[in-house]
């Protein structure tokens, strides 16, 4: 309701966003389990996943973001760390992805090019790269403890050490240099619970699409801004179970699949209106693992993908 | 080797001609100390466990290119065959046999072994008739019978070892309890299956010399970190890292003793007796045959059919009785076999204590109410024992801790010592290697390292939790076995404390337990 129309808030900065939603009275929250990036430390900030400098406007990240992920690099690969949720989550990715590619049939069909933003220690990007239907994965994250952890990682798979197999880059995806011609672009371009920690989703979408070669698919991973989010992923994950660290999530930056849609849309380089646009709701059931669940993307963890148009 | 000893000794031989260099090369068996090779998974140990996993790994089209090394002191040669479909032909039939559930088969089937199976020494069952020792009371395990009788009747079949109820009835060729198939006969169609597979090496004949962690990670840059990969020593200075280290290595298994999981368990005083039978009955080919298995206070003793006249003794007594069993002639032995089957308990022990001659069987058969004994109207005659085929081995039941750890796997024996008798224990195994297969799947097609814990944790839950839960299932069927009026005296004589320390059985109601 105070959220006028679903599309417009995504262009409003965190701090306006966030006084609509707590004007709102839907504060709550179901800990949308796993958590983008796992942090820890009990840093209460805003989150902005941007870069090391705020200073930057168009600049996707800030400091405070940055060093809450340091503090948690040394849990990304513990497989009873913080981030076990994620790890858990990892294959419905892959899922999901083959999902998207089998709706246009490029499934299979052709070596996939990744481009994986916000990779931290690298469990999306490492797995990408061992498919043997990838040619290559390029993975990029402001905050330099977490590549760092991400490259040691990889030293211990001689499959992922092939050259150009699996390359990590310590660098906001602004810096990341776009692509001579739309070809050279990347077939999947994934951002993987990164959303609801940007600060301005609408002006750093926009960029990460130029990355997309025609006919490659944008894919993502969120928590709707719902009760249930709330509940799950504030109070119950970060202050009941302490299942991640307290910090983690930015309730408030939390984005409907409605909103994100409407925004694809609007994009003229986009095709949200048929088969192009897919979502795919998941719940955390302890003792089951995640599971795909219809509907639910409306209120907790959910998938999208769109597709770039072929013609553009 | 010659690379890695000296940069002296690494320069003069750049300054050889490329030919010689190649034939440097060529002699080189193996890389330098510092950089073992890199498979995808080694497996240690060519049984049964260790060949199917392969061969079903091939079979998968996500795991299908895994670069996989097989390991064995033993030369995996095929045996000598006997003519195509000449069912009693010039070999005699082997002592170790197993019963192949229909869910084996079909897992065999699956991964193209079961067409390299010598069909003319298998021999299906379709029935398996179970009475007591002392009361008679006798239960049918025919699957005609097996859509009517409920869960308990059900559950008992599962406790015959050798039977296979557990997943008859929603299988393919529901009509078979079981196929009896004799080891080597198995192990030899998974070897020429395995040996044409691409990306396999076979390493028979070679003796694993040791297994210790990779180098020590250099503390900068972005070289290759082997620090967690298990490293095994082969002869002739080779070394291979294993991504994943798959332990088939048996009861003692060098993999679990590497990976530091211990295996808990105990030893029966218990003998399993086994021989091949000649009986007097000629069985045509196609004529359905069955299984018999009378329980005796010591224990059970079961007939397993081999194709013609030929059935396999698998009779579970006590250590002395067995060792007397073996020391016996072979006239001798057959009488007690005979006897076992049918005579009164009390007739049973003395003659064993006493005399085992066949006019003393005679004499006490004449004396005796087979029928009201239970014996089944169909129940063969033993005329002889295959000479050479007597042996016998101690029933021990070990469960390891946990069946996976980082880079490793176990299964078969070396996950699991079941009694060894009527091959449950194989079939176990083969169920292993079929789940580890399909989680190795899922997890390539995740792209998850397949040494990691989380592409191994859904095997050793998938496996070990079953083995797991038995104990509670015991419980359970204990509590049915004294609600219910028809198998109570059946039950008795098996008793529960049999029940609760037979590794077979627990094996048996782990199926059942898992549908």
């Amino acid at each position: 309701m105070p959220t006028s129309s679903p599309s417009s808030i995504l262009t409003l900065p965190a701090s306006i966003r966030s006084l609509i939603v707590a004007q709102s009275g839907l504060q709550s929250a179901f800990p949308r389990l796993a958590t983008a990036i796992p942090r820890v430390g009990q840093i209460q900030t805003t989150r902005n996943y941007v870069t090391e400098s705020t200073t930057a406007p168009q600049s996707s990240v800030n400091a405070t973001e940055v060093s809450h992920f340091n503090t948690l690099a040394s849990e990304w690969w513990d497989p009873h760390g913080s981030s076990r949720l994620l790890h858990l989550m990892n294959p419905l990715r892959h899922q999901f992805i083959n999902r998207c590619l089998a709706t246009h049939g490029g499934e299979n069909t052709t070596q996939q090019k990744y481009l994986d933003i916000g990779c931290g220690g690298g469990i999306f990007a490492e797995s990408a790269a061992r498919l043997a239907s990838t040619a290559s994965v390029t993975a990029v994250d402001p905050t330099p403890e977490v590549i760092s952890v991400a490259k040691q990682h990889q030293r211990v798979d001689p499959l992922l050490l092939e050259p150009g197999r699996l390359t990590y880059r310590n660098i906001p995806i602004e810096e990341l240099p776009l692509p001579n011609t739309p070809s050279e672009g990347f077939d999947i371009v994934s951002l993987f619970e990164v959303i609801e920690h940007i600060q301005q989703p609408s002006s750093f979408l926009p960029n990460i699409l130029q990355h997309i070669k025609p006919g490659g698919w944008l894919i993502g991973s969120t928590i709707a801004r719902t009760s249930v989010s709330w509940f799950t992923t504030k109070f119950m994950a970060e202050q009941v179970l302490r299942m991640v660290p307290r910090g983690t999530h930015e309730w408030s930056q939390y984005i409907q699949p409605t909103e994100m849609r409407s925004w694809a849309t609007k994009e003229a380089d986009l095709d949200a209106e048929g088969i192009g646009w897919q979502v795919m709701g998941v719940v955390y059931v302890p003792g089951l693992g995640w599971k795909e669940v219809k509907g639910s993307e409306g209120w907790g963890n959910y998938f999208f993908g769109v597709r770039k148009n072929t013609a553009t | 080797m010659l690379l890695s000893t000296s940069p002296a000794l690494r320069a003069s031989f750049f300054a050889l001609p490329p030919s010689l260099r190649r034939a440097c090369y060529a002699t080189a068996t193996s890389p330098s100390a510092s950089h073992p090779e890199i498979f995808d998974l080694v497996c240690v140990g060519g049984g049964p466990a260790g060949l199917s996993l392969i061969s079903s790994l091939k079979s998968q089209s996500s795991t299908k290119r895994l670069k996989i090394a097989l390991i064995d002191a033993q030369k995996l040669s095929a045996p000598p065959r006997t003519g195509d479909g000449d069912a009693s032909g010039t070999r005699e039939f082997s002592n170790r046999c197993s019963s192949l559930t229909p869910a084996s088969v079909k897992f065999l089937k699956r991964i193209g072994a079961w067409e390299n199976v010598e069909q003319g020494r298998v021999q299906a069952y379709t029935g398996m008739e179970v009475w007591d020792g002392v009361s008679g009371a006798k239960i049918n395990f025919d699957p005609m019978d097996r859509g009517r009788v409920a869960g308990v009747v059900e559950s008992l079949g599962r406790l015959v070892p050798g039977s296979g109820f557990g997943r008859g009835a929603e299988d393919e060729g529901a009509g078979e309890v079981a196929t009896m198939c004799e080891n080597s006969n198995l192990t030899a169609a998974l070897v020429e299956r395995v040996r044409g597979l691409e990306g396999v090496e076979v390493l028979d004949g070679t003796k694993v010399e040791g297994i210790e962690l990779g180098p020590e990670k250099e503390k900068d840059g972005m070289s290759l970190d082997l620090s967690l990969w298990p490293v095994l020593r082969l002869p002739g200075n080779r070394k291979i890292a294993a991504r994943l280290l798959v332990g088939a290595d048996g009861a003692n298994s060098p993999v679990r003793t590497f990976a530091d999981i211990p295996s808990k368990g105990w030893d029966y005083n218990q003998h399993g007796v086994v021989a091949t039978l000649q009986l007097d009955q000629v069985q045509d080919v196609s004529a359905p045959r069955k299984a018999f298995q009378r329980f005796l206070p010591t224990g059970p003793i079961a007939l397993l059919p081999l194709p013609g006249n030929k059935a396999s003794l698998v009779w579970s007594t006590t250590t002395a009785l067995a060792s007397h069993l073996k020391s016996l002639p072979p006239a001798e032995f057959t009488a007690a076999v005979n006897a076992a089957f049918r005579l009164l308990t009390t007739d049973i022990s003395y003659m064993l204590t006493h005399s085992t001659a066949s006019q003393d069987l005679d004499w006490r058969e004449s004396q005796t109410d087979l029928r009201a004994l239970g014996l089944p109207q169909d129940f063969p005659r033993v005329d002889s024992v295959v000479s050479g085929s007597i042996a016998s081995f101690p029933l021990r039941m070990r469960h390891a801790s946990t069946y996976t750890g980082h880079r490793i796997a176990l299964i078969g024996d070396a996950a699991h010592t079941i009694h060894p008798l009527a091959g449950q224990g194989l079939n176990l195994g083969l169920a292993d290697a079929e789940s580890l297969a399909r989680h190795l799947a899922i997890g390539m097609e995740a792209g998850m390292d397949i040494g990691s814990c989380w592409c191994l944790d859904g095997y050793g839950s998938d496996r070990w939790g079953k083995n797991n839960a038995v104990m509670g299932v015991v419980d359970k069927v204990g509590k049915v076995f004294g609600a219910s009026a028809g198998p109570v005296v059946w039950a008795r004589s098996l008793g529960f404390n049999a029940v609760e320390r037979l590794g077979w059985v627990k094996g048996g109601l782990m199926r059942g337990a898992s549908g």
